[in-house]
């Protein structure tokens, strides 16, 4: 799980050009779409799914599902687990 | 009357403003060249990494000007400064790497295909400096003083007082970037006509 | 005075103005289910022209729009160092050449027509045609040149749609703008021009007053449309005040109505903020579906054909009240004197742009 958070994290990076970002940067429950967490916008999320299905090979047909999904590196790696299980 | 107070080159490996040297590309640099300007500004703006190169490229000429013309931002109402930007291949890289993305990489890119038009980079420099102004995004076959005078004067007479306007030919590893400011109520500059900007250009 | 007429539209609903206008009075569509068109083989629906060459299509729909507008007026103003002509559109003729999408279409268009001028193309995402007439009007205004015509031109690519597709952004039904269960926008493709010029005596028909407005950008996010309508309200309040023109004295108003949950509500909030929501108003993605840098040319064509048959022409798609703001859309034809009508249009990059044309 822990690998999958690291992982994660790395990708986000980047895919979504956080190049000011580390991955000791992001903690496992910073709200990322918050601007007191890592401040993403819509772009950002329909980025997470395209590399949702690049790397983890899971398909997000309705983006509104990815609104819950990705809330925080925690959420995703749980949403992760449960698709793949 | 219209005056040119500042401008502001970037080509593949120097940056001058007001035609002084800021900064020439380090080729030892990790960093690419739009990166290292960047750093050189010395400001802190993420949203910068996620432009495209067209962006970027419009973007750190705005903040070079801004940065001769501390009084920018102030002087003016928020939505007297006019963006008038013109090159002749639109976003083409932008648009390749975007066709890439469907074509070879299999998934079309959300953050690549909202950059795959020109205009967005006005949009980037609204977004960063809160202005509400005109603008206009035009592609002609080359650089043409003539069109800048002519539109430029008609916005600034219209409601804008001052003028950023700019060539941002980048594209196939080219950078040929000339971003100028013009001004109605500063006579500290040359006179805005076809003559000078040709001048300036250097193009 | 600026006059504006001699409008032509070459899109899915016909070959020319008369069988587009009749098409909109009739309240057909040019919107169909096109099958295997999407990313993923899925069927699209698209508003497609049917029955002319895929190859090199934009340089061919741009000049056969202009041989046709140049029989609604003298034609020699086309070879005259005095005219102008602006080309709005987005991405060109981006499959025939990606590297240079305006290149060879424009550098045969000028031979073609023998152009004095070298054209201007707006490429300013969904207010170029809007901006583009703006320009033109000003270019007018300031003696520069005594002629414009502009033409507005974007045809459907793989590009396009798959790029709206990642954004979630294309309806699964015709689209629907302003409704309740709106949910994207229709891609369309299409051809528009309208002539300006500094005297009436060129057209062959009646024209209009141009009344150039003004453009602004809303500062928000480069796709995402502002919460407030900020740039959309600037834009209109400038473009009545720089004109003198109360917002009652506005019959019409012809929206942009992507159909988008997001920009549509944009505008109903601007048009509140502006105390013009009561007016009359219709969006014409609903035919036409969106037609990005030929749209703003397209529904100013649209607007002097509902001015010259006083008909207002019902907002298709649009059933049930779908904005926070209530608006007045039209769900049937009426007939009604049109005087004055307002056209705004808001795009990518925050842009936004509106014009006003009266009646003489």
């Amino acid at each position: 799980m822990d690998t999958l958070k690291e992982d994660l994290k790395k990708h986000i990076i980047e895919e979504l050009n956080l190049e000011d970002l580390q991955v000791s940067d992001i903690d496992d429950d910073a709200l990322l779409f918050s601007t007191e967490g890592i401040g993403l916008d819509s772009i950002d999320a329909l980025e997470l799914i395209v590399l949702m299905e690049k790397y983890y090979g899971i398909q997000v047909t309705n983006p509104d599902e990815g609104k819950v999904a990705f809330l925080s590196i925690n959420t995703m790696a749980d949403y992760i687990e449960k698709r793949k299980a | 009357m219209s005056f040119i107070t500042v401008c502001c080159h970037i080509n593949e490996n120097s940056c001058f403003v007001n035609g002084e040297t800021v900064l020439h590309k380090n080729e030892e640099s990790p960093d690419s060249w739009f990166k290292q300007l960047y750093k050189e500004l010395g400001i802190e703006y993420p949203k910068f990494y996620k432009m495209d190169m067209l962006s970027q490229g419009g973007f750190i000429g705005s903040e070079f000007i801004k940065r001769a013309k501390p009084d920018l931002i102030s002087k003016y109402k928020d939505d007297e400064i006019a963006l008038l930007f013109a090159n002749s291949k639109s976003s083409a890289d932008t648009d390749i790497r975007f066709k890439e993305s469907f074509l070879e990489k299999k998934t079309p890119s959300p953050s690549l295909f909202v950059y795959t038009l020109p205009n967005i980079v006005l949009g980037e420099i609204s977004i960063r400096n809160k202005w509400f102004g005109e603008n206009m995004f035009a592609i002609l076959p080359k650089f043409t003083p003539d069109f800048f005078v002519q539109y430029g004067t008609i916005l600034l007479n219209t409601g804008s007082k001052a003028m950023l306007a700019g060539w941002l030919g980048i594209s196939e590893g080219r950078v040929q970037v000339f971003m100028f400011l013009v001004e109605t109520e500063n006579t500290n500059g040359e006179k805005f006509d076809a003559e000078n900007i040709l001048k300036y250009s250097g193009l | 005075m600026i006059f504006i007429g001699a409008e032509e539209i070459i899109s899915p609903l016909g070959q020319n103005m008369e069988e587009n206008f009749l098409s909109v009075y009739e309240n057909r569509s040019g919107i169909s289910l096109i099958p295997h068109a999407g990313f993923n083989d899925e069927s699209i629906h698209l508003s497609k022209i049917a029955g002319i060459p895929n190859y090199n299509k934009f340089e061919f729909l741009i000049i056969d729009i202009l041989e046709k507008v140049l029989k609604q007026v003298d034609p020699s103003i086309v070879l005259s160092k005095k005219t102008i002509v602006i080309i709005s559109s987005t991405k060109g003729d981006l499959d025939r050449n990606i590297s240079n999408p305006f290149a060879d279409s424009i550098t045969a268009f000028v031979k073609y027509f023998e152009l004095a001028n070298e054209p201007i193309v707006v490429s300013n995402a969904c207010i170029s045609g809007v901006l583009a007439i703006n320009a033109a009007g000003n270019f007018i205004k300031s003696g520069l040149y005594d002629h414009a015509i502009v033409l507005g031109c974007d045809v459907i690519s793989d590009f396009v749609l798959y790029g709206f597709q990642s954004l979630f952004a294309v309806s699964a039904k015709p689209c629907a703008p302003f409704d309740v269960d709106r949910d994207g926008i229709t891609l369309g493709e299409g051809c528009s021009a309208v002539v300006l010029s500094s005297s009436k005596e060129i057209f062959q028909k009646s024209s209009f007053q141009l009344l150039t407005g003004t453009s602004a950008n809303d500062a928000n996010h480069i796709s995402g449309p502002s919460r407030t309508g900020e740039g959309l309200f600037r834009s209109v309040k400038k473009t009545l005040e720089q004109n003198h023109i109360d917002g009652n004295e506005i019959d019409f108003i012809s929206a942009h109505g992507t159909a988008t949950v997001f920009n549509d509500e944009m505008e109903a909030i601007a048009f509140e903020r502006l105390e013009i929501n009561e007016k009359p108003l219709n969006s014409l993605k609903g035919y036409f579906g969106h037609t990005l840098g030929a749209a703003g040319v397209i529904e100013t064509a649209i607007s002097l054909q509902m001015m010259r048959n006083n008909l207002l022409v019902k907002s298709l798609g649009y059933k049930e009240s779908g904005t926070s703001k209530t608006l007045n859309i039209a769900t049937e034809n009426k007939s009604s004197e049109l005087n004055t009508i307002l056209k705004t249009a808001s795009g990518f990059g925050g842009c936004n742009a509106s014009l006003v044309i009266r009646k003489i």
